[in-house]
């Protein structure tokens, strides 16, 4: 008898065969038997008409600290996530000695946007060394977890102070190579590191003071004899290059390809998205990838689904107004002069007139207002000319008014600014040295929502572009993945594999509309998207989500 | 820093083109065309507070006031006063 079984589904391998209707079998967490199975199981998912794959493996969030009071890392697991990839960007929660956790917060607050209280209320911070997080991190989880360690952390544990100031000495990145020993030993799947981020104070983080030979020594722990995962890998070095210059990106693939080399490890790189105003930057990039690959050296670049928006409010300044000067120049007054320039009523007509002679509708009609519990339901989502049209008021006056009615509060987004031409992101994203990724899944969840990206793929580029058949896609998203990670038994639909399965519409699979939720500790907001057309996800044979409800399964391990 | 257009070096690297485009992480950035001294170009990307820096230096409230001015001004006055 089978735990689970689920039935005559079209099953996709993960590994890009055509699909096939089969039943998939399921016992001991495991996928057990594919074929026609009978009904003997415990239970049974009925699949027909529907998609059976491997569960998707997202490779670049920051769920480190939402997983410890939300073990299903709400809501990629309803997107059919089943592994998660934590501690990119040079940042994990271990190991950090006390002292330094106030430290690590504001990096944590300052790169990825994430509110302070999410550290400080909703678990008990009992550890400091790696394994103590691992042991925090596996007492309720239902999604699988496969992270890895950060540089910037390893180097503050080992320096110190010292960490955001200067080179490491010999016996200091000896001991930097002993704790990542230790933290690979515990179930860290790599190390990341970021040559471009800062802290609280706008300082580097530790990991941007390391010399070339400290990443070498680091990378060469990676590579060492017996830390292979389960194709034959060493453990993975993510890496944020100076991706606002193709060139220093460039140099940076270059330098990953001699330590893929010469330690026999993959190495990743994001983010990489494509944009008008910079039409050469993926294509140079990927030359480059291309040229490196063909040497033997793994340096895969990570491209994210979705498209990238320009989201501002009255409170900041935003470079969105660049174009109008007397918009920028008010905008960057302290708020009262500026509060006082916007009710001032000759500096509201020179702003509108400034935006064009028929009153900004084509320069700012496409805005929209964006959903923060600011402004009233009936505003959010709608263009900013509709609303104009109702008020009887120009476009730009009436972003001016409805601002200055909520204190400069309103949220206000202009969609699909970069990264949303499918005639060059969907290309890109089946190109095979691509590595579908760079969700941030987890991350800057006041600014817009990281979840949804692989459901974004699967409509978008699949079902509405055509740009990769369905078993392509799903290859991108999981045999392809845990292939790059090392990620042992995961990732397809095969006997022996882990039992992880996403039953899914290919129809109507999406990413629902962009919502606020409350549900971050303290009550604070993120942007979430929910998920449409997922029936049922299995992480190690339990069912964890179900017509759209969570389950108590709590069936989720550290994948390495 | 005042407005007043600035006269390069030779070796100078320059702006000679400017655009705002959406950023990593959905702020909007600025990216900037350069020509270099030797003849070649490139472009950058600026962050928000990087971008508003050079503006700033440059004493522009426009992107496209940018142009001409030398790519060195992104060094003066590192604080931004927003």
């Amino acid at each position: 008898m089978f735990d689970l079984i689920i039935k005559g589904g079209s099953v996709i391998d993960g590994c890009g065969k055509p699909a096939v209707v089969a039943d998939v079998g399921i016992r001991g967490g495991a996928i057990d038997a594919i074929g026609a199975l009978g009904t003997d199981a415990k239970r049974t998912i009925d699949a027909r008409g529907r998609a059976v794959a491997p569960g998707f493996i997202d490779p670049h969030t920051h769920f480190d600290v939402q997983l410890l009071w939300d073990g299903q890392a709400r809501p990629a697991l309803a997107h059919g996530i089943t592994t998660v990839v934590p501690g990119n960007c040079s940042l994990s929660l271990a190991p950090l000695k006390i002292e330094d956790r106030a430290r690590l917060i504001g990096m944590f607050q300052n790169i990825e946007e994430l509110p302070e209280a999410a550290f400080t209320e909703a678990f008990e911070w009992t550890w400091e060394r790696f394994a103590g997080y691992r042991q925090a991190l596996e007492q309720n989880l239902s999604i699988n977890v496969a992270p890895l360690v950060g540089h910037s952390v390893i180097r503050l544990w080992v320096m110190g102070d010292a960490s955001q100031q200067r080179a490491a000495n010999a016996s200091e990145i000896a001991a930097m190579q002993d704790l990542l020993r230790e933290c690979l030993d515990a179930g860290a799947v790599g190390l990341s590191t970021s040559f471009v981020d800062v802290d609280a104070n706008m300082r580097p983080v530790p990991s941007r003071f390391a010399y070339r030979g400290e990443l070498d020594a680091l990378a060469k722990v990676l590579g060492e004899p017996g830390r292979q995962g389960g194709h034959g890998n060493g453990r993975m070095l993510q890496v944020v290059p100076e991706f606002y210059a193709t060139d220093l990106t460039i140099a940076r693939i270059d330098q990953l390809a001699e330590l893929s080399l010469a330690h026999g490890i993959p190495t990743t790189f994001s983010p990489l998205f494509d944009s008008r105003a910079t039409p050469d930057n993926v294509p140079r990039t990927m030359a480059r990838v291309e040229e490196q690959f063909a040497r033997g050296a793994r340096v895969w670049p990570q491209v994210q689904t979705r498209p990238i928006d320009i989201s501002f409010s009255f409170e900041h300044p935003s470079l969105f107004f660049g174009r109008f000067p007397t918009w920028f120049r008010v905008m960057r007054l302290q708020r009262a002069e500026r509060l006082a320039a916007l009710n001032d009523a000759a500096t509201r007509d020179k702003l509108v007139a400034e935006t064009g002679a028929d009153g900004g509708r084509t320069a700012l009609g496409f805005l929209r207002v964006r959903d923060g519990g600011i402004v009233p339901a009936s505003f959010v989502g709608r263009s900013l000319a509709e609303i104009a049209d109702e008020r009887g008021e120009e476009v730009a006056r009436a972003l001016i008014n409805l601002s200055l009615e909520h204190d400069l509060k309103v949220p206000f987004i202009a969609a699909n600014m970069g990264h949303d031409a499918a005639d060059r992101v969907g290309p890109l994203l089946a190109h095979p040295l691509v590595h579908v990724g760079a969700s941030d899944g987890g991350a800057h969840i006041r600014s817009f929502s990281t979840y949804g990206d692989t459901s974004h793929l699967l409509a978008h580029f699949v079902r509405e572009t055509h740009h990769l058949s369905l078993e392509h896609a799903v290859k991108k998203i999981t045999a392809d993945t845990a292939e790059i990670w090392g990620l042992e038994k995961r990732g397809r639909i095969e006997k022996g594999y882990a039992a992880d399965v996403v039953v899914f519409d290919p129809a109507t699979i999406d990413r629902g509309a962009e919502r606020v939720v409350f549900d971050m500790p303290g009550g604070g907001m993120r942007y979430v998207r929910d998920a449409i057309g997922v029936d049922a996800v299995v992480v190690n044979g339990a069912i964890a989500y179900r017509d759209r409800q969570y389950t108590a399964a709590a069936t989720g391990c550290i994948a390495g | 820093m005042t407005g007043e257009a600035n006269t390069p070096h030779d070796d100078d690297a320059v702006i000679i083109g400017s655009e705002i485009a959406p950023g990593h992480d959905g702020r909007a950035e600025l990216v900037v065309q350069l020509r270099f001294g030797n003849g070649g170009i490139g472009r950058v990307t600026l962050d928000t507070d990087a971008g508003l820096r050079l503006m700033r230096n440059c004493g522009v409230n426009d992107t496209a006031a940018l142009i001409g001015h030398s790519w060195r001004r992104i060094l003066e006055e590192r604080e931004c006063s927003t």
